[in-house]
């Protein structure tokens, strides 16, 4: 947690900075207060709890993570998180069912399912239903792609 | 006062046609959501919003009223089962319905939790509908000073949301301030933070970046433990409780309804707290305090009821004020603007039947969760033993789509997974995602209210210290602040010291 808590805090310190520095470019408004009051007001208080977190980071009093994340666990989240990201950006070009279809499949796998007929079913189903439910029923229309 | 005619009238009106069933699908979902260990009532209402978009607005509100007050409840059939609270709120039934299940009485337990939460909750929304327009006539008189001084006391309620580490939970809610930021100054119309995205001209979309926070994360959070889930074995016999079960309740139910609104009504403390002082005070007032724990239906009865009294108190600072108490009021606000319905004073004013409409839903949800909970005890009992193999990735799918759904732009699709994955990355790194997106609600209406304030005044800050609603309103939020961070410096100094006695008895 010390690491993570140390690179958060820099990280926000950067943020405070461009809060700063954006703001005073900002056009001062006549009757109407100075733009920059709020934003910077806010960005001074996250400096102040950046520095506590860095300092409290640093002596060794970082709070100890409830569990830690290793081993096939990280693997799974960071599959999911990266086939999640394929699925958004294959869904402006393939449209909704034709890259559902391949996503839950491929989550299913991560996920550790091998009853495959059970797998390609419900990856053939949901997209389906959702389909209806939201096209048919719902008139809320999505992603078409390839698939019309 | 309440409008008598216009209440009736609301019942009228949800208990009829397209409403009715909305009410009803709201209730059956939010129970099953709340049933499933891990996924809360925060989320089942994140998750569901998108579909409620193709709804009148008070179809959809109903829904949402009815998978909050049901999920609420369905936390606690997974405590009874398998010792594990389905919703946070749900921790202290565990104390008596785990044991009450062991003891082969895991039916009577359902049976007693599921009315006890039907009273606790049913008691508040009647409140709720009685002192809410008290409160809304008062919040009339309010002017931009005011709004500012209550914009300041929502976010420090924030400070209580924060978890083990209140400067974590500053953190995230200065954070959220800074997103509330993003796009056109309210004022003076120029660009701010938009890095030249013109998608951000109009600011980060609001409802994405909500799914994605708290139902997205807690999505990248049951893959981490998909493999894990515990099952449900026990067989429910007797559901039904009988007259004297409910009779030695009775006790516990009036000490848990007034414990639940005064803790719901009570910023920065939440269902589980409500729970958790309802369970403490009837056993502290019980003939046989030593019997708690054991298995005693009054364990049961007044950890539910006070958890789901909570409910109509944490509604009325949202629905009067515009102040959401809690994460799930955040994501029933949201909802409310997404069907054009500000929450505030004006609302009682512009939309009375509107008000009322949601009174009776509210009252309505809480009874029908009753029935749906006695009928289908044991089908909510087995949806616990769902392969979560399918769960989550269904999870990930209701998202990503409902995101998409609001206004058919893919911006917000990657609004929705970004902000889901920054959001599980703080919760693993012990950030709470809840103050984050409280200050992104009071952000707009802090910072607009202290410039129309200065705007009054010709720049004089003086203004928030001589008007005597505005002082009362400050002193209160400084008051809640100092609070919450005393108590979680006592609870964490109680950690460390459990934790040395742990370590010196090994």
């Amino acid at each position: 947690m010390k690491k993570a808590d140390i690179s958060t805090a820099i990280f926000l310190l950067l943020v405070c900075g461009y809060v700063f520095y954006e703001a005073g470019s900002w056009p001062r408004l006549p009757d109407l207060g100075d733009p920059a009051w709020i934003p910077r007001g806010v960005a001074a208080c996250l400096l102040v709890a950046s520095l506590i977190l860095l300092v409290r980071a640093l002596r060794g009093r970082a709070l100890m993570l409830p569990s830690r994340l290793e081993g096939k666990d990280r693997s799974r989240v960071l599959w999911v998180a990266a086939i999640t990201m394929g699925y958004v950006v294959g869904m402006n070009y393939l449209g909704f069912i034709a890259s559902t279809v391949p996503y839950l499949t491929g989550f299913g796998i991560a996920l550790g399912e091998r009853r495959w007929m059970r797998l390609v079913l419900f990856a053939l189903v949901v997209p389906l239903t959702i389909y209806l439910v939201f096209e048919a029923t719902l008139k809320v229309p999505l992603p078409r792609g390839l698939v019309r | 006062m309440v409008d008598l005619n216009l209440l009736l009238q609301g019942f009228g009106t949800v208990l009829y046609g397209y409403n009715l069933i909305a009410l009803v699908l709201g209730s059956f979902f939010g129970i099953i959501i709340g049933a499933i260990p891990g996924l809360t009532a925060t989320m089942g209402i994140a998750l569901l919003v998108p579909f409620t978009f193709g709804m009148t607005p008070i179809t959809g509100i109903v829904m949402l009223l009815g998978i909050y007050t049901g999920a609420i409840y369905g936390g606690g059939i997974a405590s009874i089962l398998i010792k594990t609270p389905g919703t946070p709120a749900a921790a202290a039934t565990v104390f008596d319905g785990y044991p009450m299940a062991q003891k082969g009485q895991a039916g009577k337990a359902i049976g007693i939790a599921t009315i006890s939460s039907g009273v606790g909750g049913t008691f508040t929304a009647i409140c709720l509908a009685f002192f809410a327009p008290i409160l809304a006539k008062f919040a009339l008189r309010f002017s931009a000073p005011e709004y500012f001084a209550l914009a300041c006391f929502g976010l420090s309620v924030t400070i209580t949301l924060s978890g083990r580490s209140p400067v974590k939970g500053f953190i995230s809610g200065a954070l959220g301030l800074l997103i509330s930021m993003v796009g056109l100054d309210p004022m003076g119309g120029f660009q701010r933070f938009t890095f030249g995205f013109p998608e951000l001209t109009g600011g980060l979309s609001f409802v994405p970046m909500l799914i994605g926070l708290f139902a997205l994360s807690e999505g990248f959070r049951q893959v981490e433990v998909v493999l894990t889930a515990p099952r449900v074995s026990a067989i429910l016999k007797n559901i039904i409780p009988t007259a004297k079960d409910l009779k030695q309740c009775v006790p516990a139910y009036i000490r848990a309804c007034f414990i639940g609104l005064i803790v719901g009504i009570t910023p920065a403390i939440g269902a589980d707290t409500a729970a958790f002082l309802s369970y403490a005070e009837t056993k502290r007032a019980s003939k046989h305090p030593e019997k708690f724990g054991t298995g005693v239906p009054e364990g049961v009865a007044a950890a539910q009821c006070g958890e789901n009294a909570s409910t109509g108190g944490d509604v009325l600072p949202m629905i009067t004020l515009g102040i959401p108490g809690d994460a799930a009021t955040a994501v029933l606000m949201g909802a409310l603007t997404i069907h054009n319905l500000q929450p505030g004073p004006m609302l009682f004013l512009n939309h009375p039947e509107v008000v009322h409409q949601i009174f009776s839903g509210m009252i309505a949800a809480n009874v029908i969760f009753v029935i749906l909970g006695l009928l289908f005890a044991r089908f909510f009992a087995q949806v616990i033993n769902i392969d979560r193999k399918y769960l989550v990735p269904l999870i990930f799918i209701c998202c990503l789509v409902g995101s998409y759904a609001i206004n058919n732009v893919m911006y917000d699709l990657v609004t929705c997974a970004v902000f889901g994955f920054i959001g599980y990355m703080m919760l693993r790194y012990d950030f709470p995602v809840a103050p984050m997106v409280l200050a992104q609600i009071l952000g707009g209406m802090m910072e607009s209210n202290f410039r129309r304030s200065l705007a009054m005044s010709q720049g004089d800050i003086m203004i928030f210290l001589t008007r005597p609603i505005t002082v009362v309103i400050l002193v209160l939020a400084a008051f809640t602040t100092i609070m919450a961070i005393r108590r979680q410096r006592q609870a964490l100094k109680m950690e460390e010291a459990l934790g040395r006695q742990k370590a010196d008895s090994r």
